[in-house]
């Protein structure tokens, strides 16, 4: 058998692997960075699938915005490999499959936000159109003003506007919503859903856990460089401890409220009684049907300073 | 590329007060030195040229300078501080093409500082070229800034947006003194008149004077100035890659 047919074997083989196993978006094989003594990203090892919103939650220091750094070819890995789309994070810079929305990224003085986003999409294979880049974003009525001179919320949907204007098909943003008012927090989200609902691939960082919990796939929880936590927003609240179930007793009896459903721990301090549960729906039916009278009820959610706590601690 | 080189020019023109300097300060001090020394009827002992013409070669190549050295440094400082390079290498756009991009640009807006100065000397002073010798004066000098442009994005690339305005204008106000466009290079002590000899600015001035006095100028001019932007525009690019990936 000539060399040349066992070539050809070889290739058939490869494509139908690579048509059964959906591409990665994104890997991480055992990636470090250290910058002089302190290490930003220990080992990292990380595998997205093309089409999900993941968030990359953490607090500040946890190696977020390295990783990103790496996934954009502007940080060099001190070890390991990073991955996008099966190249390097250079070439898919360069043939225009990333976007990127940085931090603090300032925007070119003199210019119009629409001679700008103009500009980006230009550099891009094949861009969006640029209408579509400019009401996605929510900029038409700001196309004509200069872009050295919005408001903090403003220049952060240019920022946007200049990441999905090359219709990449990796989206990364870095703590997008920083600068933003309640208001537009939530128009900036519904923004990046409608990017992400073609199709594309989205990884933001946040350290805003119900960010990460309504609009992503899944979360993936970052603490001192290393992954503590990875999975749906569902899971991460379980594994940061649960809820807390608080209400005011009174001068009624306490014992026994430990062993309601879902409960993990109790706390009673100045006349009310906190419950830390698991399953908050379940610890409330029970605590209704105990008989006890329960004014005061709150529910609360892990808030992040617990769940990073929790999250650390276990490692 | 082409887009950036558009988007870099049409930033640069519109920032007019700016504009306004590179061209108002080379005609300002053509006016000034040409008033007080053309009286004399003065003639420069190493070129043979009249002080008029002298000094249009002089002031041209000065403002030249000003303008190719002054656009960038500062400007792409700010830019790397402020994050904007960052989101540009973020982008299909590649670092070399930004560089290129900067010294092209910073060159542009020498060409209207040299034909200041020309416009002024022909129309004050009545100095006469043949049309073939002023394009001929243009033009060399033009590319003949190609130098000043690399080390101005060096500068930008190596220090930050504070030392670039400051470390700009003591490479300017040096360059200009050793490369004789303020007074004639012979009058520079012996150690100082050999180190001019080697300077771009000075070979930079030397391709104009040659011109207009009516010879081509020496190849050693030509060598001189690649050389020194091969090395500058060498250094550029790698300053801007380190500065702008954290390796």
């Amino acid at each position: 058998m000539s060399s040349r047919t066992q070539d050809r074997r070889h290739y058939a083989s490869g494509l139908c692997e690579s048509s059964v196993i959906p591409m990665n978006a994104i890997s991480f094989t055992g990636v470090s960075k250290s910058f002089g003594a302190v290490r930003a990203v220990e080992a990292l090892d990380l595998r997205i699938d093309s089409g999900q919103a993941v968030a990359l939650l953490g607090p500040n220091g946890a190696g977020k915005t390295t990783a990103i750094g790496m996934l954009l070819g502007l940080v060099r890995p001190s070890a390991g490999t990073v991955g996008v789309f099966g190249e390097s994070p250079d070439t898919a810079v360069r043939t225009g499959r990333i976007g990127a929305m940085l931090q603090d990224g300032a925007l070119v003085p003199g210019l119009t936000v629409r001679e700008v986003v103009d500009f980006v999409r230009g550099l891009y294979p094949e861009p969006m159109p640029l209408e579509e880049v400019l009401s996605l974003a929510d900029l038409a009525s700001l196309a004509k003003r200069r872009a050295d001179r919005l408001s903090g919320g403003q220049a952060q949907r240019v920022r946007f506007a200049l990441a999905i204007a090359g219709a990449p098909r990796l989206l990364v943003l870095d703590e997008p919503t920083s600068a933003m008012d309640v208001e537009s927090r939530r128009s900036f989200w519904a923004s990046m859903r409608a990017y992400a609902a073609g199709g594309r691939t989205v990884l933001f960082a946040t350290h805003y856990l119900e960010e990460a919990d309504e609009n992503a796939d899944r979360i993936i929880v970052m603490a001192a460089g290393r992954v503590v936590a990875d999975g749906t927003a569902q899971e991460i609240k379980a594994a940061a401890g649960g809820r807390t179930v608080r209400f005011t007793p009174g001068d009624q009896p306490t014992t026994g409220l430990d062993a309601l459903p879902g409960v993990t721990g109790i706390e009673v301090r100045g006349g009310s009684a906190q419950l830390s549960t698991t399953d908050p729906d379940a610890t409330v039916q029970a605590l209704y049907a105990s008989g006890i009278r329960v004014r005061d009820l709150e529910v609360k959610g892990a808030d992040l300073e617990e769940a990073f706590l929790s999250l650390t601690g276990d490692n | 590329m082409l887009r950036y080189l558009a988007l870099e020019i049409r930033r640069m023109y519109r920032d007019r007060r700016f504009v306004f300097f590179t061209i108002a300060i080379p005609v300002g001090f053509y006016l000034l030195w040409s008033n007080i020394f053309a009286r004399n009827g003065g003639i420069d002992t190493d070129t043979g040229l009249d002080a008029r013409t002298y000094l249009l070669v002089s002031m041209a190549s000065f403002g030249a300078l000003g303008a190719s050295l002054t656009t960038t440094g500062a400007r792409l400082a700010a830019e790397r501080q402020s994050g904007w390079l960052r989101q540009l290498q973020a982008t299909p756009l590649r670092p070399w093409a930004v560089i290129i991009a900067k010294v092209i640009a910073s060159m542009c807006l020498a060409l209207p500082a040299i034909a200041a100065v020309g416009i002024t000397a022909a129309l004050t002073q009545h100095v006469q070229l043949s049309p073939g010798r002023w394009a001929a004066m243009v033009g060399l000098m033009w590319i003949g800034t190609l130098p000043f442009a690399a080390l101005s994005t060096l500068i930008g690339s190596l220090v930050g947006a504070d030392a670039a305005q400051p470390a700009t204008v003591a490479c300017y106000f040096a360059l200009s003194i050793l490369g004789g466009l303020w007074m004639s290079v012979s009058i520079l002590p012996a150690t100082l008149r050999h180190i001019a000899h080697w300077t771009p600015s000075n070979r930079f001035a030397d391709l104009g004077w040659s011109v207009v006095a009516g010879h081509t100028p020496p190849a050693s001019d030509a060598f001189v100035l690649a050389a020194w932007t091969a090395v500058l525009g060498a250094l550029a690019i790698a300053a801007y890659r380190r500065a702008t990936v954290r390796s």
